[in-house]
């Protein structure tokens, strides 16, 4: 009897052990996004539907699709709400494919192959709604913000461990007048799979050959600057911005907000036309009337032409790191109040949602022909 | 005899409860991740790659950092955790005490994510200038300071583990500290003992409770994920030095999942990651489960 109740012990001791580090594992760890589709509050009068439409996707775009919910909720006096839920692209992707999110915000479109299989089934179809741009930032104490000039072809040899001090001859070459120290380049990127990597190393790949070569582009790449001891991986964009204030010679990409608002020093870069630019109204503006011309319809596939083909654009003045975020809807949803919610709700982003007062700092709207892009796709839903 | 039963079988019920809970567990772990063990077999454990473009992964480099981290934790943590529970029970005026116990206890219970940005943004800084520096400057020679360190480090993340886990420890040898019968007190101070015997005495009599503290934090410095990817590096590389940048298995985890479900094997790679995780977890605790026995066994 007494055996018995100490192997109880003894197992019972085991299992809380385990239990408990289990729990704090998985607790902690993995949390994946599970969105639970609310039931839709039917109460139509004279066509105007209320309701709750869900997604979830992108963390990028979360700030700004906060505040087009919030302002839709209050102008629609609690009529529809927008439930937005940041917990990235790919997972946007992923529970958008299950079906489990109306709606998926994203920084990338949809792979070809997911494309294709949305075609064969419910249709689909994809639209930018806001702009956003990548900055390079550093952090070398006797030089000020916008004074250091860089090339793609330089930032991708830093990546890459082929330039190693600040005072290389390749980046001298670039500022004749600056005191460049020489110290080792700490350069900082993301270590969560991210939207602005995969726009990032898009650009690097389409300015340098042999950064698509050895690396590619992707939400998360194997960086070879980390071989040489000389990467700092950080956590989301107020980590990069964390990471380079913290280091000394270091070097980071953060989302441009994130740059104004952590005070860190933007580099200049030059543009296809040797001009060396930071994202203003006037660049990005430039950099968009050149994009537009290229861009597919809502109902395409859009994996060829975004990030690939929109970084770098021609343009006198036009800055070379520009980004879109996307929404993604299916054609079919088999019902008549969520198709009429999603339409309403993107139909104001697309419009009113892109003048001045409803833009988050950091962001900037798109032009009208991009819009119309959008505009035309919802005429698609069903 | 009845309720003696009724009693009886609602423990069964219990037990078959949390065993079928950690068995659901394991087997939806090797359910998620054979699929990475079939493509790389060993080499998932064994090579140092993270290429989501190629799809190729091998996590040596944060199954190293997990056990580079977790010692450094625990060794900072366990003579401080002793300590501290010592001084709650015996030095400390009984009027203060139950202030400091609370206050420790409140520490154990904050969100990871705070000690996150605290460790990000305070306590790197201050290592870096005030321990690492110095540490490297003077006795870079040894190899385990020899790289030139960043502020994020493997250092760094096993030293805010340890102040994080710290409280949990100590609140466990606490309480068995003071569950200690008085009278054996007395007696070793009849004995004409000093406090200091008197202590060393009673440790050694809550031996168990010490290891079983020790072992408990130890899960809980293995298993923790947002504060440490705040500040171990998140870098795919073996580590030469504790100043080396690195990665743990966790904060893998929680820095790639979001976006994993974009790539067909990245998903069992962090759940196989997980896999290797729950079961180095277990090793140790079977370890710490066989030493604790010996050392019941010996007294």
């Amino acid at each position: 009897m007494m055996m018995g109740k100490k192997l109880v012990l003894v197992v019972g001791l085991i299992l809380a052990v385990a239990v408990v580090s289990l729990s704090l594992l998985l607790g902690g760890g993995i949390t994946t996004g599970t969105v639970t589709t609310q039931t839709v509050i039917q109460t139509v009068t004279q066509k105007q539907v209320a309701g709750t439409i869900n997604g979830a996707g992108a963390s990028f775009l979360n700030p700004q699709m906060q505040a087009w919910a919030s302002k839709f909720y209050e102008l629609t006096k609690g009529r529809v709400k927008v439930n937005y839920q940041s917990i990235g692209s790919g997972a946007g992707q992923a529970n958008f494919k299950e079906g489990l999110i109306d709606f998926a915000g994203s920084d990338p479109p949809l792979k070809k192959e997911i494309y294709d299989e949305f075609q064969g089934k419910s249709g689909i179809i994809q639209f930018p709604v806001i702009i956003g741009t990548i900055v390079v930032v550093y952090n070398i104490p006797n030089i000020e913000t916008q004074k250091l000039r860089l090339t793609g072809e330089v930032i991708a040899k830093i990546y890459l461990g082929e330039i190693v001090y600040w005072d290389d001859p390749l980046i001298k070459e670039l500022n004749p007048d600056l005191n460049l120290p020489h110290e080792k380049i700490i350069a900082v990127h993301r270590s969560d799979g991210s939207g602005t990597t995969r726009v990032f190393t898009a650009y690097l790949s389409k300015i340098y050959k042999p950064w698509k070569e050895k690396v590619g582009s992707d939400f998360t790449v194997q960086w070879p600057v980390d071989q040489l001891g000389n990467g700092v991986g950080a956590k989301g964009n107020e980590g990069v911005a964390a990471a380079v204030q913290q280091n000394l010679y270091s070097i980071g990409y953060v989302e441009t907000a994130y740059a104004y608002g952590s005070g860190l020093k933007i580099a200049l870069i030059r543009n296809r036309n040797g001009q060396y630019v930071i994202p203003t109204e006037e660049t990005v503006k430039s950099s968009l009337i050149e994009l537009t011309k290229i861009l597919p319809k809502a109902h395409e596939d859009w994996s060829k032409i975004f990030p690939d083909e929109t970084v770098d654009p021609p343009g006198l003045k036009s800055y070379p790191i520009v980004s879109f975020s996307f929404i993604i809807l299916r054609q079919d949803y088999d019902d008549e109040i969520k198709v009429a919610l999603l339409r309403e709700f993107f139909t104001w982003v697309l419009t009113e949602g892109q003048k001045k007062e409803n833009i988050v700092p950091g962001y900037y709207p798109l032009p009208p022909e991009v819009a119309q892009i959008g505009l035309e796709g919802l005429k698609l839903l069903r | 005899m009845k309720s003696g039963k009724i009693f009886q079988i609602s423990l069964i019920l219990f037990i078959v409860t949390t065993l079928t809970i950690v068995v659901g567990i394991v087997i939806s772990l090797i359910n998620s991740s054979y699929p990475i063990f079939l493509r790389h077999g060993f080499g998932f454990i064994s090579r140092s790659v993270w290429n989501p473009i190629e799809e190729d992964y091998g996590i040596l480099p944060p199954l190293l950092g997990t056990l580079i981290t977790s010692a450094i934790a625990i060794s900072i943590a366990t003579p401080l955790a002793i300590s501290l529970a010592i001084f709650a029970s015996e030095i400390i005026p009984s009027r203060l005490r139950s202030f400091v116990n609370n206050v420790s206890d409140l520490m154990a219970s904050l969100p990871s994510v705070i000690y996150g940005l605290w460790g990000l943004y305070v306590l790197a800084p201050i290592l870096h200038k005030y321990v690492m520096l110095p540490l490297h400057n003077y006795l870079g020679f040894i190899p385990l300071f020899s790289v030139k360190p960043t502020p994020t480090n493997l250092f760094t993340a096993g030293v805010l583990l340890s102040i994080m886990i710290i409280p949990f420890a100590s609140s466990i040898i606490r309480e068995a500290y003071t569950a200690i019968p008085y009278n054996l007190k007395e007696a070793a101070y009849s004995l004409g003992m000093t406090r200091w015997e008197v202590v060393k005495t009673m440790l050694g009599y809550i031996r168990s409770a010490i290891f079983a503290g020790v072992f408990l934090a130890l899960g809980r410095a293995m298993g923790e994920t947002m504060a440490v990817a705040m500040v171990v590096g998140n870098i795919m590389n073996i580590p030469k030095s504790i100043f080396d940048m690195g990665y743990t298995i966790s904060s893998l985890i929680a820095n790639q999942f979001p976006n994993a479900e974009a790539y067909k094997y990245m998903v069992p790679a962090l759940y196989g990651g997980a896999l290797i995780l729950f079961t180095v977890g277990l090793i140790i605790n079977l370890i710490g489960l066989h030493l604790v026995r010996r050392v019941m066994v010996k007294s």
